[in-house]
């Protein structure tokens, strides 16, 4: 299991679009993946875990993957994140 | 409507309100943002999630539907906003988390699902940021669409047309029964429900036949027709062929005749064979119902529940809106006697407007007196209202959910204040009001000797007592049964209470539902109660059993049961001397000695 903790930088933090496109990307992978933001934990191959969330831009939230494909999961989910969904105004 | 002949259904659930209705079924849909916490039974589990994936299909499709004549009318990137709505259904995640509270926690389909959206939609409407509340929109509106095909594609949420119907419903709300219009509501039949539901006081309140507990009757909705009512038995029919509609119109006539013969004694008092006089009085809801318990005869009101004011608009009415409603009953009632209950909300009645937020055990929270003395400002308008309509007739004030002295003392010290207002500001009110409280706690059963040195008079809440005393939420499927009106624990509180009440001289009576189970009428009549409070709907029936009785006998009976040790032995005893005695009345035909 590797974990990592990732800033949330795109303007309108992790709403509905981001979030569904983290699960997309989530989704293709085998590996479990969580997010943990101000004491929650969520299945992030869940939009609804994702946007319980609701993490606002600037945050920072603790990436937890576990599974055969998970450093390449991580990798994939930092460059979504920093890529500001490409959505940087 | 009737194009193809239906197969007639017959389906047994619990009558709540007596009579036998028949017509045409309408169905109402619910308040859909708001399912009721609902336990079902292990047995319903599969059928909870069969219902629920039946509906994120339909929700499927319907989003789809809708996404695509957006992108013809409006262009692509509106329709775009549906695709997140999709997304969420296609959350298995999420929805193997709502499958699991059905089957672990045994919640309905609508609950479950509630209970899980709500997660998401109140973190996001919890947030500053206009973008994330505006993301919880999408989850209602997700929820709503999933909601409303768990319960089925309606016709509508309200009842069209001036053609009296019989109601269809997986559950009704008091708000909605008190919304309806009531000459227009022939019966009522939905899939929850206990005897001891809002929706049974409601419905007897509307004298309307209604079974409820029925579990699967709203998924017949969109075949029914015609159906039949029987809130005697339980039974309702729907579809009915020829010769059950002639047979249920036979058991309706019945049923008529043998309250018309109850006419006669309409006007007679509530007292035995031998002169001992009991009052008897009647419980309201809405002040339109004072018709009703002047034509049954009612020598008061002996439970006003003021709270049906609140819950008809979910906002407190003001000082005046109260005394104006309340002086119109009081001087409706002449000069017989009013007993006004403050408002008793939370538990299972919403508080919505008020700050409660989420209680694991909403029954033992904040409710009733507990809201009021938390809320000093709206006891005090209330009280203002009730005793300046105390000047108009005979007003007696009561509080619901006293556990004990210390709260009574609080009451009073404010009874007090406001009354010193008045006076500064020369209002009329009866200086002499008496104040009482409700016994609906097993603490207030204990602290009855000491509570009957300060109070003017003790009223018995029959729900809340065999709750507490039982330890059974009545709405919860899998133990209502244990909730039992004749357990001896019951009976001895009972006892207790009246027999602390006689010590200090003052009157006992008993306004909850077990006051109008004609199976419980001897035994209180033999406790030696002062006054019971019913339904006006069953108040002809409990004066032909008082008036039939010999006091002596009564109490010689009361004295026998309650040294049996179990609720069955009573109740068989109960059954088998009415049965000798009353073999005319419509118990006999009602089944509601089953709970």
């Amino acid at each position: 299991m590797i974990e990592k903790e990732l800033l949330i930088i795109n303007q309108h933090g992790l709403h509905a679009r981001p979030a569904a496109k983290l699960v997309k990307l989530a989704s293709q992978f085998k590996s479990d993946v969580y997010f943990i933001y101000q004491g929650s934990k969520i299945n992030a191959k869940s939009i609804m875990g994702i946007m319980m969330l609701a993490v606002e831009k600037g945050a920072k939230i603790a990436v937890q993957i576990n599974g055969e494909d998970e450093e390449k999961l991580m990798r994939a989910i930092e460059n979504l994140l920093n890529s500001g969904f490409e959505e940087l105004v | 409507m009737g194009r193809k002949k239906s197969r007639e259904i017959v389906l047994k659930g619990i009558p709540v309100s007596p009579g036998i209705a028949l017509g045409k079924a309408v169905f109402i849909k619910q308040d859909i943002m708001k399912p009721e916490r609902l336990i079902v039974s292990p047995d319903d589990i599969d059928n909870e999630i069969d219902r629920l994936e039946k509906a994120v299909e339909i929700t499927r499709e319907d989003i789809s539907k809708t996404r695509s004549r957006a992108s013809k009318n409006m262009g692509e990137i509106v329709s775009r906003i549906f695709d997140a709505h999709m997304m969420i259904l296609e959350d298995d995640v999420f929805f193997n988390e709502v499958k699991n509270k059905i089957r672990n926690e045994r919640f309905a389909a609508d609950f479950a699902l509630f209970h899980e959206m709500s997660k998401t939609y109140n973190s996001l409407l919890s947030k500053q940021q206009e973008y994330f509340r505006e993301r919880a929109e999408d989850i209602r509106d997700v929820g709503i669409r999933l909601l409303s095909n768990i319960y089925g594609k309606s016709n509508g949420t309200i009842i069209h047309g001036d053609e009296p119907v019989i109601i269809i419903a997986r559950m009704l709300t008091p708000s909605e029964v008190v919304q309806m219009n009531r000459s227009l509501i022939l019966g009522v039949m939905t899939d929850i429900g206990g005897m001891t539901s809002h929706i049974a006081i409601l419905t007897r309140a509307l004298e309307a036949p209604a079974v409820v507990g029925l579990k699967k009757v709203s998924m017949y909705h969109d075949r029914v027709n015609m159906a039949v009512v029987n809130g005697n038995s339980g039974k309702v029919v729907l579809n009915p062929s020829e010769k059950s509609v002639e047979e249920y119109i036979d058991k309706r006539r019945r049923y008529i005749e043998f309250y018309d013969r109850l006419e006669n004694i309409k006007d007679l008092p509530c007292e035995t064979i031998d002169g001992h006089r009991i009052s008897l009085e009647a419980n309201i809801e809405l002040p339109h119902e004072v018709e009703a318990v002047k034509s049954h005869g009612a020598e008061g009101i002996g439970l006003f529940r003021t709270e049906y004011l609140y819950l008809l608009r979910n906002e407190f009415p003001d000082e005046d809106e109260q005394y104006r409603e309340y002086r119109k009953i009081v001087e409706a009632m002449k000069d017989k006697p009013v007993t006004i209950r403050t408002f008793d909300l939370g538990g299972d009645k919403t508080t919505e407007g008020l700050e409660i937020g989420r209680e694991a055990n909403p029954f033992m929270g904040l409710r009733a007196i507990r809201i009021a003395l938390a809320e000093p400002e709206l006891l005090k308008k209330q009280m203002r209202a009730i005793l300046r309509a105390s000047a108009h007739g005979k007003v007696k004030m009561m509080f619901p959910l006293v556990t004990g002295i210390s709260e009574y003392r609080k009451i009073k010290r404010i009874i007090s204040q406001v009354k010193r207002e008045l006076k500064q500001n020369n209002i009329n009110f009866d200086e002499d009001i008496e104040i009482g409280v409700m016994i609906e706690v097993p603490s207030a059963v204990i602290m009855a000797p000491e509570l009957a040195r300060e109070v003017d008079f003790f009223s018995i809440g029959t729900n809340d007592l065999i709750q507490f005393t039982l330890a059974v939420d009545r709405g919860n499927a899998m133990v209502a049964h244990m909730f039992k009106n004749l357990h001896p624990a019951i009976l001895r509180m009972i006892k207790m209470t009246v027999e602390a009440g006689h010590k200090r001289g003052i009157e006992v009576s008993m306004c909850g539902e077990m006051a109008g189970d004609p199976l419980a009428t001897l035994i209180l009549l033999g406790l030696g109660i002062d006054r019971l409070s019913v339904s006006p709907i069953v108040l002809p029936e409990i004066k032909k059993i008082v008036r039939s009785t010999i006091f002596a006998d009564a109490k010689e009976f009361a004295d026998r049961v309650i040294k049996m040790k179990t609720h069955d032995e009573i109740r068989k005893a109960s059954m088998e001397l009415m049965k000798r005695k009353f073999a005319d009345l419509p118990i006999w035909f009602t089944n509601q000695g089953n709970h």
